[in-house]
């Protein structure tokens, strides 16, 4: 090749992975924050008195940190990065309330309790139930009701019907959910062991039991009726829900006014009616804490 | 509003999980994947590179094209299919329960080393001057077993830093393994923060157990080297000089 050819040929390269690599570096980075719709204003500072004098709504939006993998509460509409579900249009109906923009930030769940203390986001609003250990880290504000189903392969060829016949079973299950202790807790009073594998997220989890390599996962019960739902009559729901327990919104312990006001207005949308339309709108009626 | 920096790391942690069983059990996973999968990845690899150098076309055409594709695709990719996707073109329940977190773990580590490896030996191999495969064949060896007696033996030397370099980057790589459910040392220490929520001191127990394991097979490969060196051509340096420069690194052969 000629000499010059094969220079600016060279040149080209440099100067296409240069301009590659500035934009990655240089422009807005929207891949870890998705933006619900909402229809509070989206300038600067809070229109209603609920935000006044809490610190972490002075920018207008509450930053949500939530593992948006667990439909129907927190997940992406397929193909898209819009996230939509139970939690975000709780929060979303939060939000206006307190005259803020809601912003949902997609988080590992097994490393979601720092990540609020080390102030990635204002709240954490993934169907995190509240716990004696978790509340030795953060404060809560209860918003819905849910205990642990467990999902199996159609039939329930392995007849399971508690978490006791999970004995000498093989299960799947998320990282750093409860479920995760409550099948430790099981295991103790196990003559044959169960078998715990974890995933980074529930899906994962499920994508085993429907490969065969799991006899089951345990989840949150609404999450896992989803499942069944999802797939196809591949899998199916062991009948009742157990150790139901609330959900939280997750604050930090000195967000004091955070707290409050958020309080306030998942009362005030409790009081309008409007918590119970969207519990409808997702047939989750059964987890209503009024 | 408080503005005063304040560091939280509670120690006593670090000391408390650093021989914990859930630990300890993750690193010896760790390093059982990792060397299972050198040696069978070694062994594909120098396959591969013999492959790679033979006169026939379809050895050295195969040889090639695996070794763009895997090289090619991250290992992240690899182990999904071998564990999730494959299984789930098959569709057999035996099959699928054979291709346990650790098996498929193994086998994409293994091809995925052995492409590196192929690499790394077809370097050596050309790094041998020609004149000893025509002083071999003029003693008659056929070309198969000039190659194991006279130029492997002699590629050997040239192989082994690299060799020790993907060793221990394969110590570190078996994190990924997670997404299969393997539990080797990052799961396990994420396993246990996931529950006390003391992040930053698990991941420090686990760092100090990777640091622990590169180390020592830096050191390895050090005194490999120093064995291998030929007296009268290279200068045999004092262990602790030959330590120090496996742990940093050398600037000179």
């Amino acid at each position: 090749m000629k000499r010059w050819l094969r220079h600016s040929l060279l040149l080209i390269c440099v100067v296409l992975v240069a301009a590659f690599v500035a934009s990655a570096c240089g422009g807005d980075n929207e891949e870890e924050s998705t933006a619900s719709p909402t229809k509070a204003p989206a300038t600067g500072s809070p229109t209603t008195s609920l935000a006044a004098g809490v610190p972490e709504l002075s920018d207008g939006t509450l930053q949500v940190g939530s593992d948006i993998s667990y439909a129907p509460i927190e997940f992406y509409e397929e193909g898209t990065q819009n996230a939509t579900g139970l939690d975000v249009d709780l929060a979303n109906a939060i939000g206006k309330e307190l005259g803020v923009k809601v912003e949902f930030q997609n988080t590992g769940f097994d490393g979601i309790i720092p990540a609020l203390e080390a102030e990635r986001f204002d709240v954490i609003m993934s169907s995190m139930t509240i716990t004696e250990e978790r509340q030795q880290q953060i404060d809560f504000i209860p918003y819905f009701t849910a205990g642990t189903g467990i999902l199996v392969q159609a039939g329930n060829p392995n007849n399971i019907q508690s978490l006791a016949d999970l004995c000498g079973k093989n299960v799947a299950v998320q990282l750093g959910t409860i479920q995760v202790d409550q099948l430790n807790a099981q295991n103790e009073q196990c003559t044959d062991k169960i078998s715990i594998t974890t995933f980074d997220q529930n899906p994962l989890a499920v994508e085993q039991l429907s490969l065969g390599r799991a006899d089951a996962v345990t989840a949150d019960y609404p999450v896992a009726g989803n499942d069944a739902r999802l797939s196809e009559g591949k899998l199916e729901l062991v009948s009742t829900q157990f150790e139901a327990a609330p959900y939280g919104i997750g604050v930090r312990k000195g967000s004091t006014e955070l707290n409050a006001a958020i309080t306030k207005a998942l009362q005030n949308i409790m009081d309008n009616g409007e918590y119970d339309t969207i519990l409808a709108d997702w047939n989750l009626e059964a987890g209503s804490i009024k | 509003m408080d503005v005063f920096l304040s560091i939280t790391f509670d120690g006593g942690a670090v000391r408390e999980f650093f021989f914990n069983g859930v630990i300890l059990r993750g690193v010896r996973m760790t390093l059982q994947v990792t060397v299972l999968s050198m040696f069978l990845g070694a062994f594909l690899g120098i396959i591969l590179a013999v492959m790679r150098v033979s006169h026939s076309r379809i050895l050295s055409g195969f040889s090639g094209f695996y070794v763009w594709f895997i090289r090619g695709t991250p290992v992240l990719i690899q182990l999904l299919v071998v564990y999730n996707g494959i299984p789930q073109m098959v569709g057999s329940r035996e099959f699928t329960l054979f291709l346990t977190p650790f098996r498929a773990a193994l086998i994409t580590f293994s091809l995925n080393e052995a492409a590196y490896m192929a690499e790394i030996v077809r370097a050596g191999i050309q790094a041998i001057e020609p004149g000893q495969m025509d002083a071999a064949k003029s003693l008659g060896m056929p070309n198969l077993q000039a190659m194991r007696r006279v130029i492997l033996p002699q590629a050997l030397r040239v192989v082994i830093p690299p060799t020790g370099n993907e060793f221990i980057a394969m110590l570190k790589n078996t994190s990924i393994a997670f997404v299969a459910g393997l539990v080797e040392l990052t799961t396990a220490a994420r396993l246990i923060y996931s529950v006390n929520f003391k992040t930053m001191e698990l991941l420090v127990v686990a760092s100090i157990w990777y640091l622990i394991m590169t180390t020592a097979f830096s050191v390895l490969q050090a005194e490999v080297e120093a064995r291998m060196a030929i007296v009268e051509r290279e200068r045999v340096l004092p262990l602790s000089t030959r330590v120090l420069r496996a742990l940093g690194g050398s600037r000179e052969r």
